[in-house]
């Protein structure tokens, strides 16, 4: 925690987030960055899950990278946020929470592009995904919107006056 | 002023207000549905923008059933959280700002379903000049309706009537 907060004061990012509008304008740019994940990689989930179907998956997956910059953005926020309250942070378990809905969600983009997304690539504009997409898009949906619902949990129920089932 | 006394003073605000699950609940639908209400006009905009090319524009609208459900929750909790809080909201002219940039924004996407993504002249690359400069418009006022969003839990300056008797 003291190696976090000495990055954080080291280079600045602690004084800017506890200035007037620091901390609101990060906010800011991370519900956008949400929202471009969201508005990527949510809908290609989506797709695959059957909706909007006549859209080549292919095609669509042309969004992605959006969300990839969507995502390395909110890294980015995020970890100035941490890094300037980790105490707010560490001992929340919606933050545990949240980051182990991430490593969820990254596990199974690994596994996502490893398996079936050779055959979503080649599938038919009006074609159905592959059961193991499918799965895949659940996961990612539900990890996603846990993501979110975590994260308004943090500043919701500050530790220590937090429920905690384990600590 | 006496109206939003009054309102924070029913019972219904009040149990808004102090129970926390009920306010909290509100407050995550409001923030999962705005992913999708923004997500979806952040891919329709970038689409029309030129990225994903060969996504058929005449298919994008697709994905609106989405973005329907997703207003229809982010506009009742939006009213919900606004029982809740009354004051707070509407003596703050970065409340009225937001409302302005959501309205504008979703008379552009009007527009767009009328014209580029009903009947595109052509279905692949980007749309004409004309519809990509309210494309990038349309982005602006989302960016600032999310950013407005955000600061209205800053820039208050009167969170209940009640606090001014």
């Amino acid at each position: 925690m003291d190696a976090l907060l000495d990055f954080s004061q080291k280079s600045g990012i602690y004084d800017f987030m506890h200035s007037t509008w620091g901390w609101p304008a990060v906010e800011t740019l991370h519900f956008m960055g949400l929202s471009l994940l969201i508005g990527t990689v949510g809908l290609f989930d989506l797709r695959m899950l059957g909706l909007a179907k006549g859209i080549p998956m292919n095609a669509l997956h042309r969004l992605v990278p959006w969300g990839v910059g969507g995502y390395a953005l909110n890294v980015m926020t995020g970890v100035m946020f941490v890094t300037s309250a980790p105490d707010q942070y560490l001992f929340n378990p919606a933050f545990q929470v949240k980051l182990a809905l991430m490593g969820i969600a990254g596990i199974n983009v690994l596994l996502f592009y490893r398996f079936p997304f050779d055959r979503v690539r080649r599938a038919d504009a009006e074609a159905d995904a592959p059961r193991a997409a499918k799965v895949a898009a659940a996961i990612s949906l539900c990890c996603w919107i846990g993501v979110i619902v975590c994260g308004r949990l943090i500043t919701y129920y500050r530790p220590p006056y937090h429920w905690c089932f384990w600590c | 002023m006496d109206l939003l006394l009054w309102l924070e003073e029913t019972a219904f605000s009040t149990w808004m207000r102090e129970s926390g699950p009920a306010f909290f609940s509100t407050l995550v639908l409001h923030s999962v549905a705005m992913g999708f209400v923004v997500g979806v006009h952040v891919a329709t905009n970038l689409r029309i923008l030129g990225a994903a090319p060969r996504i058929p524009l005449s298919l994008m609208s697709r994905f609106f059933p989405v973005l329907w459900v997703n207003l229809v929750v982010v506009s009742l909790s939006g009213v919900l959280l606004l029982v809740a809080y009354p004051t707070k909201a509407l003596t703050n002219p970065v409340f009225y700002l937001k409302l302005t940039a959501v309205v504008a924004a979703l008379f552009i996407t009007r527009s767009f379903m009328k014209g580029v993504l009903q009947d595109p002249p052509t279905d692949a690359g980007r749309a004409a000049g004309r519809d990509r400069m309210l494309a990038a418009l349309s982005l602006l006022l989302w960016a600032g309706a999310v950013t407005a969003g955000r600061l209205l839990a800053y820039t208050y300056n009167t969170l209940m009537a009640s606090h001014l008797y």
